[in-house]
Order: structure tokens, then C-alpha cells, then sequence
């Protein structure tokens, strides 16, 4: 059995017109870590919430270690959790935050001492283990919210957009610490974000929400590479992935601008049948420039007018319109395009996706 | 960056402000003044610039004190008062603060009209419900005891307001924290609740103790035990005493005023703060 169940989980406000999460259904295995994405308003925390027990349960059941918890109290759950905005006890030093829930156990002092010892260490709060929260820094207050979970020995760790009130910066490295800390405790992980980068960066397995229902759950790569609709694939992945209205018909699809490409024998053959009119997506960086792939797929060559330009470093980001749609591609950092330039590209056949019109599910 | 004309309506305005105030503070340093003299001192010194200069210290300095302090009851009247105090003060924070945290925090039927009802309370004037008090604590035998005293004192409906007002601010995350901590309601509220509101308690502290170091009305209802009297009913039955002399009766009420002075002084920070909060304060 697996380690958590989600069982047909709805939640519904009082006076609510609809579910604010509807038939959630997910199982979660030991010493995963899952990320909840999704955009605001989506349902992801307030399931976190009935996880911990701050919500209720409309509908359904949610089983934690092959027990059904849908009434237990939060703090017979066997869960810790990180807030969004740290929750921590003002009036208390670093230390006493970190060692609160310990005392409360009634875990002999030495113990407690101990493991509080052993948290500020390992998150590198030794300095500020006298510090009350108000003279801390957001990174370490973050630090020390993680520290008061991780002392507890619970077997699952709930985190709520723990990054969100920090700089760039900072999060990046909290982002690390929190993989390194996944790593060395294994503890099970429920984290939620609106951030697909942290989830893609962090997660075993990401769950993408939209209005409450789970629109494709799992692994980063297998969300990436083959979006389930038009939703997922617009979420994940920065830039956005480019949308184009396009009519097919054989093995010929035409933009909205009376552009045609041809389709690959794979997509032509996916296709077959279903020729008129639908959405196709591909991303930045399957959109190439370089005369290697240009001249591989000569006769379907494009022309557009670079707009706008996006210098990330690494790579740069072009702007153009292209088949009535604003077209991003990720180029490398030698193509030096500029705004007017007119630039010769190719769509890499196989790399594109094809959702229905009407319900944008993929095809 | 203040204009010229408004620095100097700001003189104007502080230089009215000292004037008022020096004008306030002529009484208490007479009365401060004289309490070190002699009634032949006082006398003497009346109508003139002197009544406001105290003697030079010396023997019989601090006569009318001692005498006071050793020839009545008026230093255990004090003590009575700072044990009702201290008492009323933790059972008002305690109750009001509970009463007040469930109004903020708690959801349950009506809620709202509770607050109403609370405010509604602080319209009807004390006066007026001193007798239905007094009938009660009388029926329940409790006239002439420190219980009958202190039972109808403790729930106030301008510090249940107060405690609401700032406990509606506490964000709940840190309530659903300490629940993961282990944190029973009840820990919560004295160990993490009061702590996190400290302003408030000392606010509500310093206007329970000025409401029962100032009280008159209600202890000499129920009091009748010289051993129970408070400061203001010890001053009140000293001043008139026809042996007791203007010296002394100015130091009784000095002795009864500085406290109340300092408490002010100490403690206008909270004050104003806890003024301040029952209005202007987001809910």
C-alpha cells in the first residue's frame, strides 16, 4: 500500500458556488517528493491544508500511512509543516522556536537539546541561535521554520510556497538546501508552489492543478515532454510554449496566416483522420536558427521580423510574429540577432504538439 | 521638510500646549508644596509666591507623612488597593482576554452580534448597575469580603473590545504552527497569545489599576471592614477627620496621586496605544 491516499478528495466552501478542489485522486509513496503547482486560486494549498488537517473534508478520504486521517487532529497526523510566511513564535529565540514542539512531546531536555543542537547546525543557524525571529533575515528565518519541522521526526513534511517571500537569489539556494535536506532525511514531502520552476527542479513528481482538478501528475520531464493539454503544456516551462490556430489537412498544416509547414511522418501519421482545424504547440527551444537544422529542413523554412530580444546570458530569447501569434525561440548565445532583423528558422518537426480545438486535450 | 510658517505655528502651538499644561500642574505643586509644612506654614504662605516653594528639607521635612503613615490606617488602605489591583489584573487579563480571543479567533452562531452586544454594554453607565451588583454580592453573602469586591470587577466590556481589536491582527499560520507543536488552545492563548500581545496586556494592566486605585463608589458599597478599605476611601474618611490638619490632608492626597502620576508617566505609551487601537486599528 502506498504511503498516502488521496481517494476522490473534494473540498467545498460554505456558500461556495463551486469545489474548491474536486475528486482529487493521488497516491503518494514514501520519501517522495511532490510538488502541488499551479496557478493562484487553483485548489493546491487548500488540499495541502485538509493534509494537515485545517481544512475539512468535504467528500472523499485521505489515508496517511494506510490510516484514514479525514478526521484526526492536526497534531495527530504525524506531520510537520513550513509556512509561507515562516509562522514563527515571535517572543521565542531561534533556539526555543526550533525546540518548542519538542518540549511540548515531553521529550527529556537533554534530548531536546540535542536535536535542537543538531537542526541549527546543519542549517548553519549557530550564530543566531539567541536571535529572535524580528532580527533575522527572511533566508534564515526560512532556515529556522525548516529546522522546527525536521526536529520533530515526523514522517511527513508539508511545505507551503516556503520560497515565495524571498529574493531570486536566495531562493535558489534555499531550493538546494531543501533538495540536500529531502536527500539526507528522506522524509515524504508535500510541497506547493506557483512556481514551475521550483517544482521542476525539486520534485520526484509534480502535480499540476487548475480550478481545483488535477490536470497531469508526474515526473518533471514526462510533464515537459508530453503535456497531457494545452494547460499543462503552457505551464510548465519558461518561456511559455508557443501556440499557433493551424488547419490540418494530409500531412500539411497551414497557419493562420496561410503559412504551410509539412508534418512529420510521426505527427502525419497521429494525425490521420483528424485533419482540420487545431492548436499546435512547440517550445522556444525546438524553434532553430542555425544553418545545420535550416538547411535539414529546407523546404519548410520561415522568414519573421525579430520584434524584440531577450538577453539571458546564456542563451537569448527572440521575439517575432509568426502564423498570427507572438513566437518566442531560445537561441544560443551567438546568435545575435537585433530588433528589424529579419531571421530564417525552422520548426523541428517532431518536437511539435497537437491539441484539440475544442477541448485542448492533447492529441 | 517643514515650511517656515509651519515651524512657526508649531511654536506657537507648543508654547500654548506649555502654557495649558503649567496650568494644570499649579494645583499638584501646591498641593506637593505645601504637604511638607506646617498648617502655620501654609497659612502664611497662602496668596503668595512661596505656596508653591516647598521648605528647605530638614527636621519635621516629612511630618504630615509620618504622622499619617503612623497615627491612621492609610498605609494598609494602599496595600489593600495594590492587592485588589494585582489581582483584578491578572483576572483581567485572563478572562477579558479569553472572552476577547474567542470574539477574534473562534467562529460559533451570532458572533458579531456578540461584539454588538459587548459594545452596547459600554453605553449603560456603572452607576447604574452597582445597585444590581451590590443586591447580588449581598444575596450570595459575599458584602464585606475581598471575592464580593473584586467578582463584579473583572469582566469589562471596554477590555474584552481591546484584547479583540488586537487579537483579530495575530496571524492565524502562527495558531496552526503551535497545533503542529503540540500546543493545547488553552497553552496557546497564555503561552503564545499574551506574549505576542504584550502592549495590550500592559494596557488593559495599567487601566485596571487606575480604575481601582481611583474607584470610590463600589468598595465603600461593599466594604465595611476598616481592614478592607481602599486608598480612596482611607483619604476620604482621614480628610474628614476634624483632627486631621491641611498639611496632613495635602499629604494623603499627594500620597494617593503620585501613584497615578507615575503609572502615566510610565505607562502613556500603552495608553494612548490602547486608546488608539479600539478605533483606528484594521479589523
Amino acid at each position: 500500500m502506498s504511503f498516502m491516499e488521496f481517494k476522490n478528495i473534494c473540498k467545498k466552501y460554505e456558500n461556495a458556488e463551486r469545489n474548491s478542489v474536486t475528486d482529487f485522486n493521488l497516491t503518494i509513496e514514501e520519501k517522495e517528493f511532490i510538488a502541488f503547482v499551479g496557478p493562484s486560486g487553483c485548489g493546491k494549498s487548500t488540499t495541502l491544508r485538509m493534509v494537515a488537517g485545517f481544512e475539512e473534508i468535504t467528500s472523499g478520504d485521505l489515508f496517511i500511512d494506510g490510516k484514514r486521517v479525514n478526521e484526526t487532529a492536526p497534531k495527530d497526523r504525524g506531520i510537520a509543516m513550513v509556512f509561507q510566511n515562516y509562522a514563527l513564535y515571535p517572543h521565542m529565540t531561534v533556539e526555543k522556536n526550533i525546540g518548542y514542539g519538542l518540549r511540548n512531546m515531553k521529550i527529556p531536555e537533554a534530548e531536546v537539546k540535542k536535536k535542537v543542537d543538531w537542526a541549527i547546525r546543519i542549517l548553519g543557524l549557530e550564530e543566531f541561535r539567541t536571535r529572535k525571529p524580528k532580527n533575522l533575515s527572511g533566508g534564515q528565518r526560512q532556515r529556522v521554520a525548516l529546522g522546527r519541522a525536521i526536529v520533530k521526526n515526523q514522517k511527513l513534511f508539508l511545505m507551503d510556497e516556503p520560497l515565495s517571500n524571498l529574493d531570486a537569489k536566495l531562493r535558489v539556494s534555499m531550493r538546494n538546501e531543501i533538495s540536500k535536506l529531502h536527500r539526507e532525511l528522506g522524509t515524504t514531502t508535500i510541497y506547493v508552489t506557483h512556481d514551475q520552476v521550483e517544482a521542476m527542479t525539486m520534485a520526484d513528481r509534480i502535480v499540476i492543478m487548475k480550478d481545483g482538478v488535477i490536470q497531469q501528475a508526474g515526473a518533471p520531464m514526462e510533464l515537459y515532454e508530453n503535456p497531457v493539454n494545452k494547460f499543462v503544456a503552457g505551464f510548465i516551462g519558461s518561456p511559455q510554449m508557443n501556440f499557433y490556430q493551424v488547419s490540418v489537412s494530409g500531412n500539411e498544416m497551414t497557419f493562420s496566416d496561410g503559412r504551410k509547414i509539412r508534418l512529420s511522418m510521426e505527427a502525419a501519421a497521429r494525425l490521420k483522420g483528424r485533419d482540420g482545424q487545431m492548436i499546435m504547440g512547440i517550445r522556444g527551444e525546438d524553434i532553430k536558427l542555425d544553418s545545420d537544422s535550416c538547411n535539414a529542413h529546407e523546404p519548410d523554412q520561415q522568414k519573421a521580423v525579430v520584434e524584440n530580444t531577450e538577453i539571458m546570458g546564456n542563451e537569448n530569447n527572440l521575439y517575432f510574429t509568426f502564423g498570427g501569434s507572438l513566437t518566442v525561440a531560445r537561441v544560443s548565445k551567438d546568435e545575435v540577432s537585433r530588433i528589424g532583423d529579419e531571421i530564417r528558422f525552422v520548426f523541428l518537426p517532431e518536437k511539435m504538439h497537437f491539441f484539440d480545438k475544442n477541448t485542448e486535450e492533447r492529441i | 521638510m517643514l515650511t517656515k510658517k509651519q515651524k512657526g505655528i508649531n511654536w506657537i502651538l507648543t508654547a500654548i500646549l506649555l502654557v495649558m499644561s503649567l496650568f494644570f500642574l499649579f494645583p499638584v505643586v501646591w498641593m506637593l508644596a505645601n504637604s511638607f509644612k506646617p498648617d502655620a506654614a501654609i497659612t502664611a504662605d497662602m496668596n503668595t509666591a512661596a505656596a508653591f516653594i516647598p521648605p528647605m528639607p530638614g527636621g519635621g521635612f516629612f511630618e504630615n507623612y509620618i504622622s499619617i503613615l503612623t497615627n491612621t490606617n492609610f498605609l494598609r488602605y494602599m496595600a489593600n488597593t495594590l492587592f485588589y489591583a494585582a489581582i483584578l489584573i491578572v483576572c483581567g487579563v485572563v478572562v477579558n482576554g479569553l472572552a476577547g480571543y474567542a470574539l477574534a479567533k473562534i467562529q460559533f452562531p451570532f458572533r458579531e452580534r456578540w461584539v454588538l452586544l459587548i459594545l452596547l454594554l459600554q453605553i449603560v453607565p456603572m452607576e447604574t448597575i452597582l445597585t444590581i451588583h451590590f443586591l447580588m454580592i449581598a444575596k450570595v453573602g459575599l458584602l464585606n469580603t475581598v471575592v464580593g469586591y473584586i467578582l463584579p470587577m473583572i469582566v469589562n466590556p471596554f477590555n474584552i473590545f481591546l484584547f479583540r481589536q488586537v487579537f483579530m491582527n495575530l496571524p492565524d499560520d502562527v495558531y496552526e504552527a503551535a497545533q503542529l507543536d503540540f500546543c493545547s488552545p488553552l497553552k496557546y492563548f497564555f503561552t503564545m497569545v499574551l506574549p505576542m500581545s504584550k502592549t495590550v496586556v500592559a494596557t488593559v494592566s495599567v487601566f485596571t489599576f487606575l480604575n481601582v486605585w481611583n474607584d470610590y463608589l463600589w468598595p465603600s458599597l461593599v466594604f465595611t471592614s476598616s481592614n478592607l478599605l481602599t486608598a480612596q476611601i482611607g483619604l476620604n474618611s482621614i480628610t474628614s477627620n476634624e483632627n486631621t490638619t491641611m498639611g496632613q490632608t495635602l499629604a494623603v492626597i499627594t500620597m494617593v496621586t503620585i501613584p497615578v502620576i507615575i503609572i502615566y508617566s510610565l505607562f502613556s505609551k500603552q495608553i494612548v496605544e490602547g486608546v488608539t487601537s479600539t478605533g483606528s486599528k484594521e479589523g
